[in-house]
């Protein structure tokens, strides 16, 4: 602004002197114009009165010519014998029309053509003269033009003897003038002084409307009405003088002028426009205003050119400006974000230094305590208790800070598969449920709205982020708290595609609006008094949020600091093109079935779902409907096949309506109680009921299924034995192991060995591949392949034991053992031709059943 | 980059006209400067009025200078206007001083009025124009009322047609319709008088013998034996007064009634005298020549609406033709030139511009033009042939003229006998030629 200011002040002192210059040279150029202007004028006017000098010469030297000829004539009649008989041999010519002649004493005569001539037809009262000679006022002849007269006296003897009148007509001075005067511009008549008539206009010289009769005539037509200056004009007439003046005609200014011809006999009058008298200096004129006009022109461009080359070196100016700010700005911002990271990731790692080192003090001290009461059994397995837990939460940083570190390197695929929200549910319910119980909170899980049960996405990724979401609301609400998860189905933007909203809720701590803004950051952790308490990488949020926008969804949160917390994830997951298996409820003759909760949502959960099996469901919100329906169905032989009932029901509770049911139904109907309490606290209380199953909330119409099948069949306890046995047939099977960590095959060995299982452990790929290919055929049942490991490692080594070329090698089930537990991870394994995978540390149970799932199989 | 190729432009141009500026043409080095002044043949017009410059506003004269300056610019000469307006009544009129022209050979050739062509036709002061070319392309009419002793001794550019032109406005606002009869006319004028109209007719020293000639001729040129009876007139066997008298009478009472004021209609000069009293609608009524209804300078673009109508007939409204000419001098110093001139300006081409530009009825057969709103009565008259000629070179005892000059004795006190004794006289002693 200030800088602006300064242009503007610039600007004003240069327009000023632009202005300045200007005016100096207007001044200048109108000076030297008027001056030329005024020059050439007075020369125009000078040489305008030497014309008119000019003709006014011509005519008065045929005056005084026709005069003398008169005189000699006269003189010629003097000589004659008879003067009227000389008069009358006299023929006209072009000036002389007319010759007359009267005796002394008498007053009339005889004209050449013979006609009686009397003075008395002219005037001579004028009394003006032609080298002596009087001559008349102008009149029109008998030739019809203009003419005058003058007289001479023939003296004879010193006595006048008679009187020559010669007749002359204007028209002869027509011959000896111009064509035409100043080209054609300028006006000229002869005006008789006497009569003020107009009597000769010569040739060229004309103007229609110039007003031709008389002088009156003249200054009507050209408007020239001043009284007091046709006085002057009269007045001057009348001495003889000549004159000149200004006057506009037609418009234009004009020099008007009157010329005396003969002392005043005749005039000569007209005009000339001025710019006609000037034209030179017009000219003259126009080209220095031509010349000034191209100086200022180019004196313009200058300026424009200034004026814009200035603006562009200010526009290129402020254009650098501008960019040097943005790059300040930039950089500012760069450094205060180095800053910021520098600063997160410094309290990061001191955090990271803290949880790291807690459960490592705990494992190294309670590795202390073990060594010393290493007698002790009860403390020994105590401790070692301990040391597992702080190893599991050590892990579980290790882990976060890998997926972290993965989704920052944008490394992270997402391993997309056929799941169901069923198992998703449960396997989340199963984690969360004993953890919100340990904290004696309410754990609720609610699913409304979802029309499709089989979906395609990252079940485990999902499953990461519930858990991530579920175990923040369980550690950060405090005990007696209340947990929600909702899976809740949107409206659908695509057929193929199921909308879902995943809100976890919670009653606990609440968040800061400032820490709301980082919270999806990593290495940020709600730090207060309370949360402190509370170990965690401070990385599970961004994680979370990774992974939900990696699914192409959002998430939200809503916080307030001692109420609680909702986070919203919505996720769109594609839905698999699955035919429905109809026929397994025509099969198990299920066609129709009643639903009592008094949750409305729920009975339209349950109709939605069951919409794809071919099974009509009817609901009802209690207990007494329920029986009204159930006796209504029954007298009308349409009885249902099974009823679904809530456990927990205002007014009438899920056990009595269930005993009220069971009077009207057969035991062959199963009741199957819906709970999101646990089943064995219930399994008592029913017992008596007869024919009925206890199935978790949420419904789903995969587990409806299995319960059907499972009451069906009411083979569990035989499933369970057999799978006791199916792990306890483990025993002596042999197992190669490739494994170059000493530690970790020392582990391995020992842990197998417990589960009654040989080892044969070596140290790299290259190695088991040689001990396989020596190996007779059957002596191993598996292998536990390392992936890490030095010479060959554990993909080359699976791939070169398949292609050993052996059904015994082909078949062999090489399981991958590794400390690489990314999607990637599992993927390379089983495309080199390994059969799955397990992530280290080793989970023995998930080991033992891997195991058993893959040798039995061979089997 | 745009101010660097307007830079560039500039300082082309200016290059240019540095380059153009300074250089010399080497041929013009010669001192010596030879004028040529090329001898031009001027022909002599005598007319009433002066060569105008084109583009100046008199329509009748810039019709007139166009066809002048088609035959200047074919035939490769001048023509020069020579002029005379008498100054006052007292002085020699224009026919006067064209009479003393014509025979003193002044000109070349001449604007004349119908009297003055008769008066020179008969003294064989005029030649024959049937020699032209573009002489056969004249209407009848034009033709029998410029021939005298069978020779064209006069061709007209336009067919004048003479008319009353009133002011609409007034006759309306005066619940008068527009008269047909002398009676209707005279009840008009008593209307107009008796309701402060002073002078219900503005008249000239030159017109008012239109109303004599459509009263006296009515049957004449529209009975069927026009040649009869101008035969018959011719050999003394009728009277031009028995014609005149009525017309005569007519206006004797227009002038006795105060319709007209004859001292001012005695001096009055045509259009200037009585035309700016009708164009102020202080006079309702007129007479003029068609091409006055197109002329700015005449009665062109009046503020009222204006009607052209015949003279009051027993016939009803009457046009009165009055065709005036160029003449050539017998004596023309310029005589095959100014033939030549005539020839082309009354050839079709320059006929046709005429006609177009002052709208009036062409003496060609060959062009036509549509005409104002105003002058429609007057025209449907002449298109169903109901008019009376003005001047008919064919009578021996020349029209328009002498009925002008008794007009003007009436109008200066004579009585309508005298007026009529003087017809007597002046027929008795053409008769007597």
């Amino acid at each position: 602004m200030e800088r602006k200011r300064g242009g503007a002040d610039k600007g004003i002192p240069l327009f000023i002197s632009i202005i300045l210059v200007f005016c100096i040279l207007g001044v200048v150029v109108f000076s030297v114009a008027k001056k030329i202007s005024v020059e050439m004028s007075s020369s125009a006017i000078h040489n305008l009165s030497e014309s008119l000098n000019l003709i006014k010469g011509t005519v008065e030297a045929i005056l005084i010519k026709e005069a003398e000829v008169q005189k000699m004539i006269a003189h010629e009649i003097l000589g004659s014998d008879n003067p009227e008989k000389f008069i009358l041999s006299y023929d006209k010519n072009k000036t002389m029309v007319k010759m007359s002649i009267i005796l002394y004493g008498q007053y009339e005569g005889v004209s050449n053509n013979g006609e009686v001539f009397s003075e008395k037809e002219l005037d001579f009262s004028a009394g003006k003269t032609v080298d002596g000679l009087p001559i008349s006022k102008s009149y029109i002849n008998s030739m019809g033009t203009w003419a005058y007269t003058m007289k001479c006296p023939i003296i004879k003897n010193d006595k006048e003897f008679a009187t020559l009148y010669i007749e002359y007509i204007y028209d002869s001075f027509d011959e000896v003038l111009p064509d035409e005067f100043y080209n054609g511009k300028a006006m000229l008549y002869f005006m008789d002084a006497k009569s003020e008539r107009l009597v000769l206009n010569p040739k060229g010289m004309g103007e229609r409307d110039a007003g031709h009769v008389n002088l009156e005539d003249f200054y009507r037509a050209n408007n020239i009405l001043e009284t007091k200056l046709q006085e002057e004009v009269s007045d001057c007439v009348s001495l003889g003088k000549n004159i000149m003046f200004y006057h506009d005609i037609q418009y234009k200014n004009s020099l008007i002028y009157m010329w005396s011809v003969n002392d005043g006999t005749i005039y000569l009058i007209g005009y000339v426009p001025i710019e006609a008298i000037q034209q030179e200096g017009r000219s003259v004129n126009q080209n220095i205003f031509i010349v000034v006009l191209v100086m200022l022109i180019a004196f313009l461009l200058c300026c424009i050119l200034y004026y814009f080359n200035n603006r562009q070196q200010n526009k290129i100016r402020e254009e650098r400006e501008k960019e040097r700010e943005i790059y300040n700005k930039q950089l500012s911002e760069a450094l205060r974000a180095a800053q910021i990271a520098s600063s997160s990731k410094t309290t990061f790692l001191s955090n990271m230094s803290h949880d790291i080192r807690t459960p490592m003090n705990a494992v190294l001290g309670f590795t202390t305590l073990l060594d010393k009461d290493a007698d002790n059994p009860v403390k020994v397995r105590e401790y070692t208790r301990k040391i597992t837990a702080s190893g599991q939460h050590l892990l579980s940083l290790i882990n976060d800070i890998l997926d972290v570190s993965k989704i920052e390197s944008g490394k992270v695929a997402l391993t997309i598969g056929e799941f169901t929200l069923n198992n998703l549910v449960s396997s989340v319910d199963a984690i969360i449920r004993p953890m919100a119980k340990a904290k004696e909170q309410s754990f609720d899980v609610t699913v409304t709205g979802i029309k499709h049960e089989y979906l395609i996405g990252d079940e485990t990724r999902i499953n990461q982020i519930l858990i991530n979401l579920l175990s923040n609301a369980v550690k950060y609400t405090p005990k007696g708290g209340n947990i929600k998860f909702r899976l809740i189905g949107l409206k659908q933007r695509s057929n193929q595609y199921e909308h879902i909203r995943i809100e976890v809720e919670d009653d606990g701590y609440g968040m800061t609006q400032e820490y709301l803004k980082t919270i999806f950051e990593a290495f940020t952790r709600a730090e207060n008094s309370t949360t402190n308490k509370v170990q965690g990488t401070g990385l599970g949020m961004a994680i979370t949020k990774s992974i939900v926008e990696l699914m192409g969804g959002t998430i939200e949160v809503f916080s307030e600091v001692d109420k609680g917390s909702l986070f919203r994830v919505e996720l769109e997951l594609r839905i698999p093109d699955i035919k429905y298996d109809n026929q397994f409820w025509e099969k198990s003759g299920v066609s129709r079935i009643l639903a009592i909760d008094d949750d409305e949502e729920i009975c339209k959960t349950i109709e939605i779902l069951m919409k794809d099996t071919g099974v009509a469901v009817d609901t009802s919100l209690n207990g007494k409907d329920a029986i009204s329906l159930i006796q209504k169905a029954e007298s009308e032989y349409k009885m249902y096949d099974m009823v679904l009932l809530d456990w927990k029901m205002p007014e009438m509770n899920g056990i009595e309506t269930a005993r009220s049911i069971r009077t009207i139904i057969k035991e062959q109907v199963p009741i199957i109680f819906l709970t999101a309490y646990d089943g064995y606290e219930i399994q008592e209380e029913v017992f008596d009921i007869g024919n009925v199953g206890i199935l978790a909330k949420p419904f789903f119409v995969s587990t409806f299924k299995e319960k059907v099948i499972e009451m069906r069949t009411k083979l569990n306890k035989e499933n369970n034995l057999l799978k006791a046995e199916e792990i306890e047939g483990l025993r002596g099977i042999n197992i190669l192991a490739a494994e170059d960590n000493e530690i970790n095959a020392e582990i391995l060995a020992e842990l197998l060995e417990i589960e009654g299982i040989n080892c044969q452990i070596v140290e790299n790929g290259q190695l088991a591949v040689e001990r396989f290919s020596n190996s007779a055929e059957g002596e191993f049942d598996a292998i536990l392949m390392d992936i890490q490991m030095p010479v060959m490692n554990g993909y080359d080594a699976s791939k070169a034991i398949r292609a050993l070329k052996s059904k015994y090698a082909e078949e062999i089930p090489i399981i991958a053992m590794t400390a690489n537990a990314f999607a990637e991870d599992v993927k390379n394994a089983l495309d080199c031709g390994m059969n799955a995978h397990i992530s280290k540390p080793i989970d023995m149970e998930l080991l033992k059943k891997t195991i058993s799932h893959y040798v039995k199989r061979k089997e | 980059m745009k101010m660097k190729k307007i830079l560039s432009f500039f300082m082309a141009g200016v290059i240019m006209f540095t380059v153009v500026a300074c250089s010399s043409n080497d041929k013009k080095n010669s001192n010596l400067m030879i004028y040529e002044q090329k001898e031009r043949k001027v022909i002599n017009l005598f007319g009433p009025m002066e060569k105008s410059n084109p583009g100046l506003d008199n329509m009748a004269r810039n019709a007139f200078d166009k066809t002048i300056s088609i035959a200047e610019q074919n035939l490769d000469l001048t023509v020069e206007y020579r002029t005379y307006t008498a100054e006052n009544y007292q002085e020699k009129t224009y026919d006067d001083v064209s009479l003393d022209r014509v025979r003193n050979n002044m000109d070349d050739f001449y604007l004349l009025n119908p009297d003055t062509i008769q008066i020179l036709g008969n003294e064989g002061k005029l030649a024959d124009l049937s020699v032209l070319d573009n002489a056969k392309n004249l209407r009848e009419v034009v033709k029998t009322a410029n021939t005298v002793d069978g020779k064209l001794v006069a061709i007209p550019q336009e067919v004048v047609v003479n008319g009353l032109f009133v002011n609409k406005d007034m006759f309306d606002k005066y619940n008068i319709k527009l008269p047909e009869t002398p009676e209707e006319f005279i009840e008009c004028c008593r209307v107009f008088k008796e309701n402060g109209i002073e002078t219900p007719v503005g008249a000239n020293r030159w017109w008012l013998e239109n109303f004599v000639f459509a009263q006296a001729y009515a049957d004449l040129y529209n009975g069927g034996h026009t040649s009869e009876e101008v035969e018959a007139l011719n050999n003394g066997e009728r009277k031009y007064s028995d014609y005149m008298r009525t017309g005569f009478e007519f206006l004797k009472e227009l002038i006795d009634k105060g319709y007209i004021d004859a001292k001012k209609a005695y001096t009055y000069e045509a259009i200037e005298g009585e035309g700016p009293d009708f164009m102020a609608q202080k006079t309702p009524i007129v007479m003029a020549y068609w091409g006055a209804a197109n002329s700015e300078t005449a009665y062109g673009n009046p503020d009222f609406e204006m009607r052209v109508i015949g003279f009051p007939s027993k016939l009803g409204q009457m046009p009165v033709v009055a065709i005036t000419g160029y003449a050539v001098g017998v004596g023309s110093e310029h005589f095959d030139d100014t033939m030549d001139v005539l020839n082309t300006i009354i050839s079709d081409e320059a006929l046709k511009i005429y006609t177009e530009t002052n709208k009036v009825i062409s003496p060609s057969k060959n062009v036509e033009v549509d005409c104002i709103p105003a002058l429609k009565p007057l025209n449907d008259r002449v298109e169903e042939n109901v008019y009376v000629l003005g001047s008919n070179a064919g009578m021996k005892l020349e029209q328009w003229g002498n009925t002008c000059i008794i007009v003007r004795n009436l109008l200066n006190g004579a009585t309508v006998d005298e007026c009529m004794a003087e017809f007597d006289r002046l027929q008795a002693e053409t008769l007597s030629k």
